[in-house]
């Protein structure tokens, strides 16, 4: 009998519960969410047919400019760690001797050395970083851009050796408590997984060009399709003599300089 | 005395069960009711008007379909569902949320059955947008 009445009471408080969390939600107006659109690519794409790549003409960046940086930063919910053990970075700016660190000429002019060289994620063609990752996480795309599977990614970081760009993070805290100013777009990442730039893959789709090509004001970027002959990137990269970070080891990157 | 107590601990433990069944399915009809009352968002050149699939198979089937399309879209780009009856769909969580626009909608049933899924440590939650 006690049961009996137990029951009713359970199960009373529970209805009651859930039609008042009902109504509650009824007067909750719609909220604005990622807007759903079709992407620029109705068909499902065809592995191999495009690889993007990226032209920087460092002669154009100018120092202190900082707008490439912050616009992905932003794009993206990157957290700004102060730390810099802890510092999550997709696209920054570095000096000559860091980025070229291999290169083998050794009269550098002075303006050269003192010029700043971005530095992001290279999305080789042949990708140490893929080939190390145990769950698959990172793993080479149909269109030539490395991208991590955050849904994967165990944080083991045998990506961040594995790297010779130095091109990947890892999320030692929560990013979301230091990100500046969210933008709904694009989701965060959690504590634990490792992320890096994803060459706009998620502007790509909807036809939109690199939110870093888009801020330069100097349009020191040039970036395409290497695969189509007569893409602006291939224009760029006939007409010009370029270099590629550590090109001895055989990684192909898809990140070119103009000196 | 003893096989009495163990039968009326059984036959509780089936109310209790037909019970949370019957809580549950509650929850269910009330969303249902809240999306066909409301109007529903138009979205240009996507028809999302209509559900991707039957209620019933969602109920029972929505963690996998959210995995494949996760699957699909980020390893091999294929971005568009085209449901049964040919409408089409972005392969999105914001196409599931613009429709199921109580912000309650996961949480009822989830926080219900004590399930704690990790979409929202990364995507924006309903109950976080503005």
């Amino acid at each position: 009998m006690m049961n009996e009445q137990r029951r009713e009471f359970i199960k009373k408080t529970a209805l009651g519960v859930f039609a008042g969390l009902g109504v509650a939600s009824g007067l909750v107006p719609a909220f604005s969410l990622e807007k759903t659109a079709l992407p620029v690519w109705d068909e499902k794409p065809v592995p191999g047919k495009i690889r993007w790549g990226m032209v920087i003409d460092t002669r154009q960046c100018k120092e202190g400019c900082q707008q490439c940086v912050t616009a992905c930063h932003h794009e993206h919910n990157v957290p700004a760690f102060k730390n810099r053990k802890e510092e999550i970075r997709w696209i920054w700016k570095n000096s000559y001797k860091n980025v070229f660190p291999t290169a083998t000429n050794s009269a550098v002019s002075k303006e050269i050395q003192n010029r700043s060289f971005l530095s992001l994620c290279n999305h080789c063609a042949d990708s140490p970083c893929t080939q190390i990752c145990p769950t698959g996480a990172t793993f080479k795309r149909w269109d030539g851009i490395v991208e991590i599977d955050y849904h994967r990614c165990v944080g083991c970081r045998f990506c961040i050796p594995a790297c010779p760009y130095g091109s990947l993070s890892f999320n030692w805290q929560d990013p979301r408590t230091a990100i500046v100013d969210p933008v709904t777009a694009y989701p965060t990442r959690e504590q634990g997984v490792v992320e890096k730039c994803n060459f706009c893959s998620d502007r790509l789709v909807k036809g939109l060009l690199p939110a870093c090509v888009d801020a330069c004001p100097e349009q020191a970027f040039t970036f395409g399709d290497m695969n189509d002959p007569v893409s602006d990137i291939r224009v760029v990269l006939e007409s010009n003599v370029t270099m590629q970070r550590k090109p001895e080891l055989g990684t192909k990157p898809s990140v070119f300089y103009i000196i | 005395m003893e096989v009495m107590m163990k039968s009326s601990k059984f036959i509780l433990m089936v109310a209790v069960a037909a019970l949370s069944l019957f809580a549950v399915l509650n929850v269910f009809r009330n969303g249902e009711a809240e999306t066909s009352q409301k109007p529903l968002p138009s979205v240009s050149a996507i028809d999302s008007t209509k559900c991707i699939a039957p209620a019933s198979f969602m109920r029972a089937n929505h963690m996998q379909v959210l995995h494949a399309w996760e699957k699909s879209v980020v390893r091999e780009g294929d971005r568009v569902h085209i449901a049964a009856n040919g409408s089409r769909f972005q392969k999105s969580l914001g196409t599931c949320l613009g429709c199921h626009n109580n912000r309650l909608f996961c949480f009822n049933c989830h926080s219900y059955a004590n399930v704690k899924p990790k979409c929202w440590n990364c995507h924006l939650s309903p109950m976080e947008t503005p």
